[in-house]
């Protein structure tokens, strides 16, 4: 009698289990859509609220996903037929690749007549390389620059830095006075490439050497390039002794809790910084030329796309939500609350740091392997970070990396064979 | 026994350090879950000065430990008790009937001991796929059913043949049914073997990250280890709540091993070990 | 009655034999297939034989990759026996004399091996933490402040971290098991070599190591297995790429992020993927078989 009990208990469990949501009657749509931008869910709970009043027939639940997996984990869902119903897309190659094999659903100024008014370059990110076609709604512009803390710059007597060695002079001082200078860490390699992106392009010469090498003109094995990674080497007597076990958490902790003057990162970390310390005073500069008067460049590029599931059961529903995400009221929204320079056209910044942020963005370059070189495997980005890591370590000379680099793409970028 | 009384204590001495090492960072952890992170980066060592339940509070609800914690548990109760039944079947058939074939069919059910499952993850992602099972809890208990079988064919057969003949066919002759003598005479008798199958499977299967990893992508079916990582992305500078959510996902195990240790140390090592 | 109890059979076996077939015997054999055709996504293409290992073996970055990676499993290997095994063996044999608690450290000493390896790696990578972890503020206590480092970051020492990470974990297994080799060795052979003026180390190294052969030969072999399977540890506590710089990347990383997609693109290459799966197999099939046919040998020895 009491294994009957137990038996039966059990199935009700399993049973329980399995059909935890059985659909009952007329419900609201329910989409998932996932992303990588762990920092940003309460800004993105809040827009989804402002989107359901509007749509009372439609819930949407964000699912945010730490960074360094999330690609994998999307491929794998996305394979399995299954995954979100909204996707927080990558821009360019990370892009193609979910939308070659059409896992994403296409879109058109038919059905998004909200798209015509975005820039062009930013559409570009949005495109599949093969078909040209559009796949996402573009979300955000991100720029990599330097953060730093103003009460420690005052305290220390110090100014923006005007040139490299102005700025390596500022480090010098603080490390002198017994304050960390650079929060920067090297145990994720992708802070690593971010932190190429902030110094590398004023010394290989900004959009002219991009235009060169992506048309396979030359390679990374060019000076011009070495010796500009090699510029991130005077970087590391600045960083915390430890920095290789300095992982991306606690890159910003030590930045947040003012433990650190500087941040080298990009431009979606503004309003994270604020949220997690409102007493931070603090601002952005851009990496310093080598050279005082000219104008730095600024690596810059479409971060992402928001798209649909080619396989979602609710694709009117999903369609209704991204549409919302290209409207005006979206996108003041999105800069408002996350300090980051949404994609929409016309939005208006409020936020002083954020609007350094774009004047400063002007003289932009693309960021280089994320926008060049994220076609095939093995990727610009994931051969630069891990031989980075390895220069940044002092195992490898920055001719060693570009070699690295180099060699690797050539397995799929032809121009680069036989270099 | 009269060995010199300095080796002793040099002994009691490696023991109890080892034991300190053991002990101390499981120790550590339980006390931090109970701190803000500020105290935890500055007084990492000592007892927490608030005892904050609140971190435990936030880790069970806004984490969604609860679901993960069900889904485990789900996923592991299934799967062993679909084990224990297909192996008791399989077994008792293996070791109580003479027929061609019987050796091969055993033999084939052992060479499971030695295949490491895990590299065959594509093709079974893919038939997962086919058969509409990715992304449900089914994924995992039909893997973990299907790599249990072997060790339970194994331990279970064994145990049948040492069961003295005429047991079935006393019963046999009285007119039982096949059914019958199975369920009411012979599976109570292979009860302590269906003890060892099961705690010999709970844990790995309890553990497991690969599998879920691979098949499981929507957030309420991730099972704990899985609900982990997803945790730690969300939690990553919260590390009272981060140390809480260890805390709270170590505990059952560990109460259950304080429980049953000798059980556990036997069920687990039970391959390695002989008799 | 032979057409019923052939229905028994079926009964009783079927089900069992149609879960294994289908969930183990098929995707086994069938990623042996898998790594001779060309992979669109998940979509399989044409036969193309060896092509996928010509591909692994000899085009940049996948041949580097594929070397690395698998010195780096030998290395898991030969150092967990050094440290893990060895110590093991050295606490097995303080426990076989019976000291004082000997039921309470057995307890305590196999009580990681119960936790999730997902909970102990990051447990351990809270602690590591080179700014804000236990470890290097315990060293600066310890007025060893010079000995803090980067453990996970610095590619010279985030394996070995890793490796006593493991072994820190695993410790109890080995120890249980070669306690029970020890305590099965008859107390009259003990008892016979002391009579015959045989010391305490005389006793270990000519009775007791000799008869632990066939726990030896287990845990060699298990241990050559989980360091050819590792997988979580380094996946928790240095993600998926085998940070820094590769340097703890193994094959089973490898294997995982071509197969199901790269970090920075999610783009997947079942080709190469199988290809790896394959070779992981072989070894593993070779070293247990050989295994088994050491251990039966030594067991016919030891009758």
């Amino acid at each position: 009698m009491r294994r009957r009990a137990l038996v039966g208990l059990l199935v009700c469990l399993l049973v329980a289990g399995f059909y935890p949501a059985a659909a009952t009657g007329q419900q609201p749509v329910k989409l998932t859509f996932w992303s990588w931008r762990v920092e940003d869910k309460w800004a993105y709970d809040k827009i989804i609220q402002a989107f359901q009043q509007r749509n009372p027939g439609i819930q949407v639940e964000f699912v945010p996903f730490k960074a360094t997996e999330y690609n994998t984990i999307l491929s794998s869902a996305l394979t399995a037929g299954k995954g979100p119903d909204i996707i927080h897309l990558r821009a360019y190659g990370g892009l193609e690749t979910f939308a070659a094999p059409g896992y994403i659903a296409q879109l058109d100024f038919d059905k998004l007549p909200e798209l015509k008014t975005f820039s062009r370059q930013l559409l570009d990110g949005a495109r599949g390389r093969k078909d040209g076609k559009l796949y996402g709604v573009p979300f955000a512009t991100q720029s990599l620059v330097i953060y730093y803390n103003k009460k420690i710059f005052a305290q220390n007597n110090l100014s923006v830095p005007k040139t490299w060695d102005e700025f390596l002079t500022v480090l010098k001082t603080l490390k002198d006075h017994g304050v960390l200078p650079l929060a920067n860490g090297g145990k994720e390699g992708w802070t690593l490439e971010v932190m190429s992106g902030v110094v590398a392009p004023n010394f290989y010469g900004g959009t002219a050497f991009y235009d060169a090498v992506t048309r396979g003109q030359t390679s990374f094995k060019d000076t011009a390039y070495t010796n500009a990674l090699a510029k991130m080497l005077d970087l590391r007597p600045y960083m915390h002794p430890n920095f290789m076990g300095v992982d991306y958490t606690t890159m910003q902790q030590q930045f947040i809790n003012e433990q650190a003057a500087m941040f080298i990162g990009g431009s979606w970390e503004i309003g994270f910084f604020k949220a997690q310390n409102k007493d931070l005073d603090f601002d952005i500069f851009v990496a310093p030329p080598s050279k005082a008067g000219t104008t730095p460049w600024v690596s810059s590029y479409n971060d992402g796309n928001y798209g649909v599931n080619a396989k979602t059961p609710y694709m009117d529903a999903a369609l209704k939500f991204i549409q919302f995400t290209a409207t005006r009221e979206f996108g003041q929204m999105f800069t408002d609350m996350l300090a980051q320079l949404s994609a929409v056209p016309g939005v208006e910044v409020r936020d002083p740091i954020l609007k350094r942020v774009q004047e400063l963005s002007r003289k932009s370059t693309p960021y280089i392997m994320l926008v060049g070189f994220r076609w095939q495997a093995p990727t610009g980005s994931t051969l630069l970070q891990s031989a980075l890591q390895g220069m940044m370590a002092g195992s490898k000379t920055p001719e060693q990396v570009g070699d690295e680099v180099t060699k690797g793409l050539s397995a799929w970028f032809e121009p680069f064979q036989g270099r | 026994m009269n060995r010199p009384m300095s080796g002793r204590v040099a002994a009691q001495a490696v023991l109890l350090l080892n034991a300190f090492l053991v002990l101390a960072p499981m120790v550590i952890m339980g006390l931090s879950a109970f701190k803000s992170t500020r105290e935890i980066f500055q007084n990492p060592f000592g007892l927490p000065g608030v005892w904050r339940w609140e971190n435990f509070a936030r880790v069970w609800v806004e984490a969604k430990f609860a679901l993960y914690f069900r889904n485990s548990i789900l996923v592991t109760i299934a799967s062993i008790v679909i084990v224990m039944i297909l192996g008791a079947m399989a077994g008792y058939a293996l070791g109580r009937f003479r027929f061609g074939g019987n050796d091969l069919l055993y033999l084939y059910f052992l060479s499971g001991l030695m295949l490491p499952i895990r590299l065959g993850i594509i093709p079974l992602f893919i038939l997962m796929r086919n058969l509409h099972l990715l992304d449900t809890l089914w994924a995992l208990i039909l893997t973990y059913a299907a790599s249990g079988l072997p060790s339970a064919v194994f331990i279970l057969t064994g145990f049948f043949r040492t069961l003295p003949a005429d047991l079935d066919s006393a019963a046999r002759i009285d007119g039982a049914g096949e059914w019958l003598i199975f369920q009411r005479i012979m599976v109570p008798l292979v009860r302590p073997a269906l003890v060892i199958v099961a705690v010999y499977n709970l844990i790995p299967i309890w553990n497991d990250f690969f599998f879920p990893l691979v098949f499981i992508q929507t957030d309420r079916l991730k099972t704990l280890p899985l609900g982990m990582t997803t945790f730690f992305g969300q939690y990553s500078t919260d590390w009272g709540a981060l140390f809480a959510g260890l805390t709270l996902a170590a505990l059952p195990v560990v109460t259950l091993y304080a429980l049953l240790s000798q059980q556990f140390i036997r069920g687990l090592t039970a391959g390695a070990v002989k008799g | 009655m032979r057409t019923s109890r052939r229905m028994w059979l079926v009964f009783f076996l079927g089900p069992a034999t149609v879960v294994f077939a289908a969930f183990i015997t098929y995707p086994i054999l069938s990623a042996l297939a898998f790594s001779m055709y060309a992979w669109e996504g998940i979509g399989r293409r044409g036969f193309i034989g060896l092509a996928n290992f010509a591909r692994l073996f000899a085009t940049f970055p996948y041949s580097g990759l594929l070397v690395n990676a698998f010195w780096h499993n030998v290395l898991v290997f030969v150092v967990t026996m050094l440290i893990q095994n060895v110590t093991a063996l050295g606490l097995a044999v303080l426990l076989a004399r019976s000291p004082w608690g000997t039921r309470g450290y057995r307890v305590v000493f196999f009580l990681p091996v119960m936790l999730s390896l997902v909970i102990v790696g990051f447990l351990w990578a809270l602690f590591l933490n080179p700014i804000f972890g236990l470890v290097n503020k315990f060293l600066t206590l310890a007025h060893a402040g010079a000995l803090a480092r980067p453990w996970l970051g610095d590619a010279s020492t985030s394996l070995l971290t890793l490796i006593v990470v493991n072994a820190w974990r695993w410790l109890g297994f080995p120890t249980i098991v070669f306690l029970a080799g020890i305590n099965a060795v008859p107390e009259e052979y003990v008892e016979a070599a002391r009579i015959d003026g045989a010391g305490e180390w005389d006793v270990i190294r000519r009775i007791i190591f000799p008869l632990l052969a066939p726990a030896v030969t287990i845990i060699v072999l298990l241990t050559f297995i989980g360091s050819f399977n590792w997988f979580e540890l380094p996946y928790i506590m240095q993600g998926v790429s085998g940070a820094p710089n590769r340097a703890t990347d193994v094959l089973s990383l490898l294997f995982y992020r071509t197969a199901f997609g790269e970090v920075d693109t999610g783009l997947q290459d079942i080709g190469i993927g199988s290809a790896i799966a394959v070779l992981m197999f072989a070894l593993l099939l070779t070293v247990s078989a050989v295994g088994a046919v050491l251990l039966r040998r030594r067991e016919v020895e030891l009758a």
